[in-house]
């Protein structure tokens, strides 16, 4: 189809009084000869809807609105079809610029060079829709409290659930509760844990499928298209033995918990009658009066130590959230059995989050409940087949003791997961020492496999993909997400991570961490239905395409793409599954051949945008500093930088990427021989509390600093000229001085020799 | 304010800190204490008017606020961790809980409800009970039901005593008073030598159990303390008691409450007024024999006479003071008072009102109603004396021995005056 481009200039706002309307129209009409360039005196309302009617009338199909920001606009404030890009006009030129001032103008007449430039090398969108059907049917692992809610949710709300349970029955932990600790107000007594109704409701449901003592032994595919084998968990039948397959459209992984080993820092499974929450849980879920094991006497009085194996440097120095719950409620077991009993809780601090505070303090009014603060040094027997427990900076003196007929270790959890990273370099370091071309690099190889071999047959999902066989772990082996904004989120598309596997919870927290989860889901199913990409660039339906006649195998982008979206042939070659793909262009930076372009977004298009600059000679003295800014914050916080009509420096051209980790160095390449004297990267923050949408794109940036630094040794150009900045959308004071600091490079090591060349 | 308080907290009390518990006893040799927390203790402090005792999570806001908690280990934080614990025997020997004059700050501030004033009551109460001889009379002061027989005994023995008058006198062939000479008075009903014999015999006794209280009380405390490693005194006996009288004279702990600065006042009147009714009651009974007496000494004092006039102020005094503790405890839900505070209150109240109305029909000449008054005003005068050790009156003898125990072993009184200012301040 024939372009027909057009671009309306919006008056309002100050605009026209800090800004020459008619030089800015010849430069689009008479310099980048658009032959449709019209003022409107807004692009809100009224003005919005005549700006559509022009588009309508006049049958264009790529427009450029330069007025506000791009944020402000609704999603359907245009047509479909019609490719649009917004300049901000407003908040990055006039809001932070002295008005009427000529390098005003110029960084006006910029902008507009640049998105003109733009849209014309942007092709329509068209989703990707494969020629399957793509499933959207959802498999939830784990029957815990979980998995059960997630199952129950996206069955409820009309999708088809497979549900896989490696025991031979549902309910997980929470099944083997006595009771539950109360869940609403006014949160003072023990509640029955409502589980096995939940169990009932599952079993009896039409559009669930359950399947017990199984695990997945391999899920292949991606969004829509996951091909789930399950096999045999034992109990009874062969562990692994097949027992069929079929196709989901997306997963729930809600494999839960277990519970930490105390045994590093606490005298379990030294000196009879000490064990552990879970082993009291059983013993009061048996029914009857709670007794020794050692001796089956009653117990009358019991020592909770807080903390049992988390919490510690050496250990699982993060909190497990329901241990201090879990001691209060069988405190009261034992206070409930008897009233003269007692209960003494060591801690270090009570944790009851929320509004289980009420609960906290409901069992420590009681009489017989013994909470403080201590340091405990010392468990042993005596004589008469008590336990002391002896405990320093209590509340009540500073080395005190007492006497129990059994003392209870609150261990935390830690999730039932698998880093699936780690196994995959396992299983590559297995086969280097193996095969490896040196004695030294067999070495080495073999030290790897020594380090890693705790990783050995852990893997639950199974999954085939390039990247490791599951889910990626950040800490503890806790999957990785940005778990603050997103909570359910993992590094791989269309598998959600819920419940304790996730975060240590509570079961109130699971049962909604699995609605969550399962919210999730259909969201996954329903949008890549529709080819559109999930979360973060939700509804996006732009897709990165490789021109694979040039790769070389160099296996860049199957390694750094966060998500494992790319599988790989014999020979490396990149298997491009879309459906996995978030669409954060981390491949398009990665790649040197530069095979990798989006519809919308690729090395020509940037690169056109940064040769649209308009960049005077050395001898005008008004040097030109080239911003690549992450869509995500740094660009918004310009944003910001204008609405709080911050100044700032008037030779910035601000260029935004999807993500740091998309950045080509092409494009540095590109910006140092059109002139530009300086250029800077700015990007989210990056480490284990990263703040980067796409895991490690900001990290992968500075990463490839070397590659620019190398770059520019070549041009004999100082490395000084490119710096790499993290930050936050709030930190938007920050932007006008990053860019000053460049200008001072500038002034220190002059211009760039390379303009006008 | 937030800033305020808790750099004031931090300033005061480097042991009210996470990292050490405010009842970081020095156990000099370093051994661990054995607990075995009484429940039942805990149960009837709970009872008691302590019922928040529980709800301590040990932040140390008490011991920052109270204006009259030493530096060195503060009350009454520590005080809440042994209640909690059922720590029945290190509270009852700790001469803190009688430091502490109530005044509720503590319970005011509490982030957490609980009302560290009224628990350290509860304490106070038990340590009574406990020190009392014999206990089960320490153990009915606290309970509303013994109200009847309580008060029956006092009035079973004047009973007695007015009986065994004929008899005596008889006996003895004793004149009536007033040799001849006819008196309005209540002599012939009650002859001096009957009601000073009688009043006599029972202060005695009274005297003799107070003094033992005190002497175990005394010990027990010496003892908790040397346990802990601490012997040497810091004063001697006798400075130690004119410190702690001249300090219960100024009232000057109550000066230093803030949310209950009235209570100053309150307790003046009812101290002062009882004081006053003191003197005059000695001054009358050894007017016979007492060589300061003129002659000219003539029963009963006249209206205008200088004793009366004292006695009449202090009975006022009395009278206003009592009234205005009640209508505060009325007001104010947050200083409900125990059981034995309304006891003690309504007990002076009905020796002031007897003791007045005795004198109004006497003077109205009304009999025979004269003579009940006064027999209901000597019943209640008896009861207050005899239930002295076991009542709310009990801290007479407790807080002035502890008073001086602090004195003496050098746990003294406030000592912050640095801070009190700022604190003032960060109130308004």
């Amino acid at each position: 189809m024939e372009d027909k481009t057009g671009v309306f200039i919006c008056t309002g706002y100050g605009i026209a009084e800090a800004l020459d309307i008619n030089a800015l129209c010849e430069v689009v009409t008479d310099e980048c000869r658009v032959p449709f360039c019209k003022t409107v005196d807004s692009c809100e309302g009224p003005g919005l809807e005549s700006i559509n009617e022009d588009i309508r009338r006049e049958g264009l199909n790529k427009v450029v609105v330069a007025g506000i920001s791009g944020r402000l606009y609704s999603g359907d404030a245009f047509a479909e079809g019609v490719i649009v890009e917004k300049v901000a006009l407003r908040e990055h030129v006039v809001w932070c610029q002295p008005p009427g001032d000529e390098d005003t103008q110029m960084m006006a007449e910029d902008y507009l060079r640049m998105y003109i430039a733009k849209i014309e090398k942007m092709e329509p969108l068209v989703p990707f829709l494969p020629e399957e059907t793509l499933d959207k049917s959802i498999l939830v692992v784990g029957g815990g409290i979980t998995g059960l809610t997630a199952a129950m949710e996206a069955a409820k709300a009309g999708y088809e659930v497979r549900l896989v349970e490696k025991a031979d029955r549902l309910g997980g932990w929470l099944a083997r509760q006595h009771l539950s600790v109360p869940t609403k107000p006014p949160y003072r007594e023990l509640e029955d844990t409502g589980v096995d109704d939940l169990i009932a409701a599952i079993k009896a449901h039409p559009r669930i499928t359950v399947h017990l003592s199984a695990t997945t032994s391999r899920i292949e595919g991606a969004p829509g298209l996951f091909d789930v084998t399950l096999a045999s968990a034992g109990n009874g039948r062969p562990a692994g033995e097949v027992h069929g397959t079929f196709r989901v459209g997306a997963v729930v992984q809600a494999t839960g918990w277990r519970p930490t080993d105390p045994r590093d820092t606490l005298p379990y499974g030294q000196v009879e009658d000490v064990i552990r929450n879970v082993d009291l849980e059983e013993i009061v879920k048996r029914g009857g009066p709670i007794t020794r094991p050692s001796d089956g006497k009653e117990v009358k009085s019991i020592a909770f130590i807080q903390c049992g194996g988390s919490r510690k440097k050496e250990h699982h120095s993060y909190c497990s959230s329901i241990c201090c719950l879990t001691s209060l409620k069988q405190a009261l077991y034992l206070r409930q059995q008897n009233d003269e009993a007692k209960a003494y809780i060591f801690y270090e601090f009570i944790r009851t989050p929320g509004q289980y505070e009420d609960f906290y303090q409901r069992v420590q009014e009681d009489p017989g409940v013994f909470p403080t603060r201590a340091d405990v040094t010392d468990v042993v027997r005596d004589e008469d087949g008590g336990l002391v427990v002896s405990a320093s900076n209590t509340m009540p003196g500073e080395r005190i003791e007492v006497k129990v007929d059994l003392v209870v270790l609150a261990t935390g959890m830690q999730p039932n997961s698998a880093d699936g990273e780690a196994i995959r370099a396992l299983e590559d370091a297995k086969i280097k020492a193996a095969q490896g071309d040196s004695e030294t690099q067999r070495k080495d190889a073999a030290e790897t496999v020594e380090q890693l071999k705790q990783h050995e047959g852990t893997t639950i999902l199974n999954l085939a993909y390039r990247q490791g066989p599951d889910l990626p772990t950040l800490a503890y082996g806790f999957p990785d997400s940005h778990f603050i904004c997103f909570p359910y989120e993992t590094r791989r598309t269309g598998i959600y991570a819920a419940g304790s596997v996730r975060q240590p919870m509570d079961g109130l927290g699971s049962r909604e961490d699995g609605a969550g989860a399962a919210l999730k889901a259909i969201q996954c199913v329903e949008m890549t239905a529709r080819g559109e990409a999930v979360h973060p660039r939700a509804g996006d339906t732009s897709y990165p395409e490789f021109q694979l006649q040039r790769c070389t195998q160099c296996k860049r982008c199957t390694e750094e793409c966060p998500f494992g979206v790319l599988n790989e042939d014999e020979k490396g070659t990149p298997l491009l599954q879309t459906t996995r793909c978030r669409r954060c262009g981390v491949c398009l930076g990665a790649c040197p051949e530069r095979i990798v372009s989006f519809k919308d977004y690729s090395v020509s298009v940037v690169g056109a945008m940064i040769k649209a600059v308009n960049v005077p000679d050395e001898f005008d003295e008004k040097p030109r500093i080239l911003a690549l800014l992450c869509e995500n914050d740094a660009f918004p916080a310009m944003d910001l930088m204008g609405q709080h009509r911050l100044r700032c420096n008037p030779f910035v051209r601000v260029i935004p990427v999807r993500c740091l980790g998309s950045v080509n160095v092409a494009w540095i390449a590109e910006a140092v021989s059109c002139g530009f004297d300086a250029i800077v990267l700015i990007g989210c923050k990056y480490g284990d509390d990263y703040q980067c949408h796409f895991i490690n794109g900001s990290e992968l940036a500075v990463a490839r600093g070397d590659n620019i630094k190398e770059k520019l040794e070549k041009m004999a150009l100082e490395n000084e000229r490119v710096e790499i900045h993290q930050l936050q959308i709030s930190e938007y004071e920050r932007l006008p001085k990053i860019f000053d600091g460049l200008a001072e490079v500038i002034d220190e090591y002059g211009m760039n020799p390379f303009k006008g060349m | 304010m937030e800033t305020a308080e808790t750099t004031s907290a931090e300033n005061l009390q480097p042991e009210a800190g996470e990292s050490q518990p405010a009842a970081s006893a020095p156990s000099g040799n370093g051994k661990a204490v054995r607990i075995e927390p009484d429940l039942d203790f805990i149960r009837l402090l709970q009872r008691q008017g302590g019922d928040s005792l529980k709800k301590c999570f040990q932040c140390g806001t008490c011991s920052a606020t109270c204006e009259l908690s030493p530096e060195r280990k503060p009350f009454p934080r520590k005080e809440m961790a042994w209640a909690a614990w059922g720590m029945k025997d290190r509270l009852l020997k700790d001469p803190d809980i009688w430091l502490c004059h109530q005044c509720n700050d503590c319970s005011t501030r509490c982030p957490r409800g609980a009302r560290p004033g009224d628990v350290l009551a509860a304490v106070r109460q038990e340590c009574v009970v406990d020190h009392a001889f014999p206990r089960f009379l320490g153990r009915w002061a606290t309970q509303p039901q013994c109200i009847p027989l309580l008060l029956g005994i006092p009035a079973a023995l004047l009973a007695v005593a007015l009986g065994l008058k004929g008899p005596i006198e008889r006996t003895l062939g004793l004149s009536p008073p007033g040799g001849g000479k006819i008196i309005y008075a209540y002599t012939d009903m009650l002859p001096h030598w009957l009601l000073n014999g009688f009043f006599g015999l029972f202060s005695a006794l009274v005297l003799a159990v107070i003094a033992a209280s005190v002497v175990r009380f005394w010990r027990g405390m010496k003892a908790a303390d040397a346990s802990q490693g601490l012997v040497a005194p810091a004063k001697g006996l006798l400075p130690s008691i004119a410190a702690a009288i001249g300090s219960i004279v100024a009232h000057d702990q109550f000066a230093s409450c803030t949310r209950t600065r009235w209570r100053f006042w309150s307790h003046a009147c009812v101290f002062f007024g009882f004081v006053a009714l003191c003197l005059v009651t000695i001054w009358v009974i050894t007017a016979r024999v007492n060589p300061l007496v003129s002659d000219g000494f003539v029963y009963p004092l006249g209206l205008w006479s200088p004793w009366k006039m004292l006695a009449n102020t202090g009975g006022a005094a009395l009278v206003a003071g009592c009234l205005w503790m009640a209508w505060d405890r009325l007001r104010d839900r947050e200083q409900r008072g125990s059981y034995s505070d309304w006891a003690l209150l309504a007990m002076l109240l009905a020796v002031a009102l007897t003791g007045f109305a005795a004198e109004a029909l006497h003077y109205l000449r009304l009999e025979p109603q004269r003579f009940l008054a006064y027999f209901a005003h000597l019943v209640f005068v008896l009861g207050l004396l005899l239930y002295l050790p076991y009542s709310k009156l009990a801290h007479l003898i407790y807080r002035t021995t502890a008073m001086v125990y602090a004195e003496y072993s050098g746990r003294g009184g406030k000592t912050r005056p640095a801070t009190t200012g700022e604190r003032k301040n960060v109130e308004k």
